[in-house]
């Protein structure tokens, strides 16, 4: 066990100079609008002991798995990601949750023995070396199979005492489980194994995988405005202070989908702002000014700032 | 096996049914091997369309009379019936066969039926072997030539078998006349007092401290609302004081050796820390006791004390400690019980014990479980302090229960105004729980939902329900009842089960208005999967008793051998075969008894002795055999260094000829020259 | 109501394009009663699939139903018999989009959307709208 937890990347931070790295796809929103959830997840890891090491030319990886049998096409951007990913490794971390969605099952229909003609016409189509298979991990696994709750625990320096959190999900990370096998598609736990890992209290709540609306925003705001208060009432009901996420379109459609300046209303943080903070990130790194629902008054109320 | 009832070859006897008879062998009836070439006679039969619709059975004949060494080969439309046998009996006496082949069905089904026929005739029963030409051929070969040359090589295969066959007696052993039932519950209780009532010595084995099973923790039954309590506890009573029942309840099976007739049980009896025989069961004790764990008896609704009984009616009335949790046990300290004993019965230092009973039949009575829901967190028990099984919603039913009848919800202890039933939680699921159908939880929700009604007249239950089934007596009337009592029954399976403040939503479908409904409770109950008790799949495993994918004993067969098992000895009853209802349960319990008083009505059981048999001049002793048996069957002895054959535990599944590396080894009947003969004659 | 040649063929489309089998599913209404749009959809996912099962599948291509369908994939994660209306939905869709049918596209949305909503959403939206 403890030679197990010495091969650990967070350890050999402490002891050993050599840093792992992980090759990192972060995709379009991280770019723009969720620049928060990857500058604070980039800067997070150096803390806590490893390196994301963005891959050279990536490409959009769709958004949407497109699911219909034939529909080659639908998935190449995404194999075309695999592809170039697995010249550089044989991991590939992401962070937001629908690219981690497609990326993986994009990868999962690439490595099926069942479909190895169509694999060999993706490969034919893409003209680029397929080098090795590749996991495709959420930075949210890293953080529990790689570094180890007890290791990152180590790093907290700013305990986050007595913040209840409510961990959401959405469908994303956690459907389909047989694909995605990233942890109970009804009740996941990671996140909320994360939060207590940083000193949070995790309240556990029933809408942690229920769908936020998604891309209904786009054209039928109102339906997505149903699907995501009603995620925040049943957080409000398991007396969650606030709600963390990964996934850029949740944030967006749970914070910035309400009517503005309402009372009470619960901030949503991306689990990488959490993780900063209580690992010592200075708050002016945070990102915590695109947040709608300022979660300033909750941090400092809590001693946090 | 260290056992003075030695098996020994049978003369000639009766046979219960469900054994294979003695050959009925007439005085003077030449047994040896024949030493002129074999006289053979086939007979096909044509089962009506089943064969003679596909298999051109006069042509098959024509083929099979061209076969040296035939005597004869005739043809009948249904060779199983009376005229059809006598055909075979004058044929053996009119031709002085010494084989039969029957091309018929298969040998599962008439083998028996023919081979008495041949003994009738005076041919040892185990020269008539089986063409399986139905099952194996007609039935899954359309085309009619194909399914002609297939079926002739399918006879050419038995005649080359049964050319090589022997004659053979059948082993015969004692019956020990005392049965063993795993499992107090309804089931057990009822085969114990049947197999009791008749006169024999029943040894009734509980792993809880008190018997009764589920049926104790139920409040009404239906479709008649009788109180659970108030039926079961004459049995539990009467078997707890029956002269012929040795109950051992807080105890498990811990081993079976032996065969059926004469089975040596290990029991280990685990330690209860009272004197059973000291301890008077006032209950003093427990109003003491200061420990506390929760109470599976309650479903977790409530705690019990360490030192506890599962219920005031309790058979025994004696309390056990939960070691676990005694403040004495754990640390050393308290020991208030030891105390206030009248009769200073508490034994702290007591310890696990094993007895040992001997025992010819064994009832398998273990019952079942609800499933976890652990797959199911969409369900929310567990999380949501409101959501409980159906078990529970028992307890808050009952006057024994810990809210003595009232119905109150585990959250905040109010009286819940309206009430969402949730069927087939884990049911019809193959995805989640469990492809089948429960089958007691309609009408046992049903029941719920009129008690729930009974007790709170202002109070509105729903059934969210995939289809209501009632084929029972009386159960669509009761079905009826519920409706006509004001009950909602909506037809949609619930998907999600959360909390909003202090209600309990559930999210469920109409499917007969197409619509999606949100329903806000204040307790909903869950109609949980059956499912077989994991103890009781472990220890039919460990019997190797044959269970199905889901953990349920499995039946001789289906239809004609539901209490039976393909292990000789092995009778089933209750949950532990498959979900059934009490009246369902007590039925089979009983038909399980009555099997094991038809065998304990025999002299002596016979055993078919088509079983390994050793070339003691051939066998080096290493041991092969005696490692690959299933049945602990062969052993070396040491002293000699040959293995030796128990022919009443031989099972006859030939694994030890298949081991043995000298061919010292081999099935009587099953020869490897008659083997390879019939690969020849394929 | 009665099938047709035509509702069999598209059926049949549907159950290539999204490997699911209508005949898996018993009715038990799970889909629709855990649909986050259940309340909205028309015809929900229980009523879709019973049009399929019938034959009816051009009655499902011109509904509202599969165009609000956001994937979200609970309907199939916890449906008994395994069957997915996300991926019948999408077949639907495909379908429609495959005769140049386009339910909403780029120039539906607004210029302070467009600064507002990731962009990821628009991504996903089109793909699944307009193809």
């Amino acid at each position: 066990m403890t030679t197990a937890v010495a091969a650990k990347p967070g350890e050999q931070a402490e002891d050993n100079p050599v840093v792992e790295t992980y090759t990192y796809y972060p995709g379009c929103t991280l770019y723009t609008k969720a620049k928060s959830l990857d500058r604070c997840a980039r800067l997070a890891a150096e803390k806590v002991g490893f390196r994301l090491e963005e891959m050279p030319s990536w490409v959009c990886c769709g958004a949407i798995y497109n699911t219909s049998e034939d529909d080659f096409a639908g998935r190449i951007g995404a194999q075309r990601n695999i592809v170039r990913a697995s010249a550089l490794g044989d991991r590939l971390v992401t962070l937001c949750a629908a690219c981690h969605n497609v990326l993986k099952r994009a990868q999962a229909r690439l490595n099926d023995p069942a479909n190895a003609v169509e694999r060999q016409r993706v490969l034919d189509f893409l003209d680029e070396p397929y080098e090795r298979e590749v996991r495709v991990l959420h930075y949210l696994e890293v953080l529990k199979n790689d570094i180890g709750w007890e290791a990152l625990a180590r790093k907290v320096v700013k305990p986050l005492a007595g913040l209840k959190v409510a961990s959401y999900y959405g469908c994303l990370m956690v459907r389909p489980a047989a694909v995605l096998g990233f942890d109970d598609p009804e009740n996941p736990q990671v996140m909320d194994e994360l939060v207590r890992t940083l000193g949070g209290e995790p309240t556990g709540f029933d809408f942690k995988a229920e769908c936020c609306g998604g891309y209904l925003v786009v054209n039928r705001p109102e339906a997505a405005r149903v699907a995501s208060a009603r995620v925040l009432d049943n957080a409000k009901s398991w007396g969650a202070e606030a709600v963390v996420t990964t996934c850029p379109l949740c944030q967006y459609n749970l914070d910035k989908l309400r009517k503005p300046g309402k009372a009470g209303e619960l901030p949503v943080f991306y689990f990488t702002q959490l993780l900063g903070l209580a690992v010592g990130l200075p708050k002016d790194e945070l990102g915590f000014d695109s947040n709608a629902v300022d979660p300033v008054p909750l941090l400092e109320k809590r001693g946090l700032l | 096996m260290t056992d003075d009832r030695r098996p020994e070859r049978a003369a000639e006897g009766q046979m219960p049914g469900e054994l294979r008879p003695d050959g009925g062998v007439a005085p003077g009836t030449r047994l040896g091997a024949a030493r002129h070439a074999p006289r053979v006679g086939v007979f096909v039969c044509h089962c009506g369309i089943n064969i003679g619709g596909v298999v051109r059975v006069p042509e098959l004949v024509e083929r099979v009379r061209a076969i040296p060494g035939i005597a004869v080969a005739t043809d009948y439309q249904y060779c199983c019936s009376d005229p059809g046998q006598q055909i075979i009996r004058d044929a053996i006496k009119e031709h002085s066969l010494d084989r039969v082949v029957v091309a018929c069905c298969s040998p599962t089904l008439h083998e028996t039926t023919f081979r008495r026929a041949s003994a009738d005739a005076g041919l040892n029963q185990y020269l008539c072997e089986i063409a399986n030409i139905r099952e194996q051929c007609a039935w899954v070969t359309p085309d009619r030539d194909e399914a002609t040359d297939k079926a002739e090589s399918i006879v050419r295969m038995a005649i080359a078998r049964a050319v090589n066959d022997a004659p053979l007696e059948p082993v015969g052993v004692d019956v020990n006349k005392r049965a063993l039932v795993i499992g107090a519950g309804i089931a057990g209780i009822q085969s114990a007092l049947d197999i009791a009532n008749a006169g024999y010595e029943v040894v009734l084995v509980e792993k809880e401290p008190s018997i009764g099973g589920h049926m104790a923790q139920l409040s009404e039954t239906f479709p008649t609302l009788d109180c659970s309590q108030c039926i079961l506890t004459p049995r539990t009573v009467e078997a707890g004081r029956h002269p012929n029942i040795r109950l051992y309840s807080y105890s498990e099976v811990a081993e079976v050796s032996g065969y059926v007739g004469n089975f040596k049980v290990r029991i280990r009896q685990k330690p209860r820390y009272v004197d059973f025989d000291a301890c008077t069961g006032c209950g003093l004790c427990m109003e003491k006791c200061p420990g506390r764990s929760e109470s599976s008896f309650e479903r977790g609704l409530t705690k019990q004390k360490a030192i506890y009984r599962l219920l005031p009616q309790a058979v025994p009335n004696r309390p056990v400690i939960n070691a676990d949790v005694c403040i004495y046990l754990q640390k050393g300290k308290c020991g208030v019980c030891a105390k206030i004993c009248p009769t200073q019965a508490i034994r702290y230092d007591d310890k696990e014990k094993f007895v040992e009973e001997e025992v010819g039949a064994i009832v398998m009575a273990t019952g079942y479980e609800l499933i976890d829901h652990v797959k199911m967190g969409n369900y929310g028990i567990g999380r949501v302090p409101d959501v409980i099984d159906g078990l529970a919603f028992e307890r808050l039913l009952s006057a024994s229960g810990p809210t003595q009848g009232e119905v109150k919800r585990p959250s905040d202890g109010k009286t819940p105004k309206k009430v969402v039933f949730v069927q087939c939680a884990g049911s019809r699921d193959q995805e989640h729980g469990m492809p089948y159908c429960s089958k007691i939880c309609c009408m046992y929700t049903a029941k719920q939902a009129i008690l729930y009604k009974h007790r709170v007249h202002d109070g509105e239950a729903y059934v969210c329900y995939i289809d209501v089934r009632t084929p029972g007596k009386g159960f669509e009337e009761f079905y009826k009842r519920a409706t006509d009592e004001g009950i909602t029954y909506i037809r949609g399976k619930v998907s999600k089960i959360f909390r909003r403040g202090d209600k309990t939503v559930v999210w469920t479908a109409d499917t007969l208005a197409g619509r999606k409904v949100e329903l806000e409770a204040d307790l909903v109950v869950l109609a949980s999967a059956v499912i077989a008790n994991p103890e009781g799949v472990k220890l039919a495993r460990q019997l190797k008793l044959q269970v199905d994918q889901h953990g349920f004993q499995t039946e001789a067969h289906p239809k004609l051998r539901p209490v039976e098992t393909l292990t000789g000895g092995f009778f089933l009853a209750g949950c532990g075969q498959g979900p059934k209802d009490i009246p369902e349960t007590v039925a089979q319990a009983s038909a399980a008894a009555a099997k094991v008083l038809a065998m304990f009505g025999q002299k002596r059981l016979f055993h078919a002795p088509t079983t390994a048999s050793v070339d003691e001049d051939v066998c080096v002793g290493c041991g092969n055999c005696e490692k690959t048996c299933a049945y602990g069957a062969v052993q070396v002895d040491p002293k000699r260094r040959v293995a030796v054959v128990n022919v009443a535990l031989c099972e006859g599944c030939g694994a030890c000829a298949v081991a043995c590396p000298s061919g010292a080894m081999s099935h009587n009947n099953f020869s490897k020259k008659g083997t390879y003969e019939m690969v020849d004659r394929a | 109501m009665s099938t047709s040649d035509d509702g069999d063929r598209l059926v049949c489309q549907i159950e290539e394009l999204s490997g699911q089998r209508v005949a898996d599913c018993y009715q038990c209404g799970c889909c629709t009663a855990g649909c986050p749009l259940g309340d909205l959809m028309e015809p929900g996912p229980a009523r879709a699939i019973r049009l399929l099962q019938l034959g009816h599948a051009r009655e499902l291509l011109d509904s509202d139903g599969i165009w609000l369908c956001a994937s979200c994939m609970v309907c199939g994660s916890r449906c008994p018999r395994g069957v997915d209306y996300a991926h019948i939905a999408e077949a639907c869709r495909q379908i429609r989009i495959r005769q140049r049918f386009s339910h909403a596209g780029p120039e539906t949305v607004t210029a302070a959307a467009c600064e507002e909503i990731p962009q990821q959403a628009f991504m996903a939206a089109f793909r699944k709208y307009s193809g």
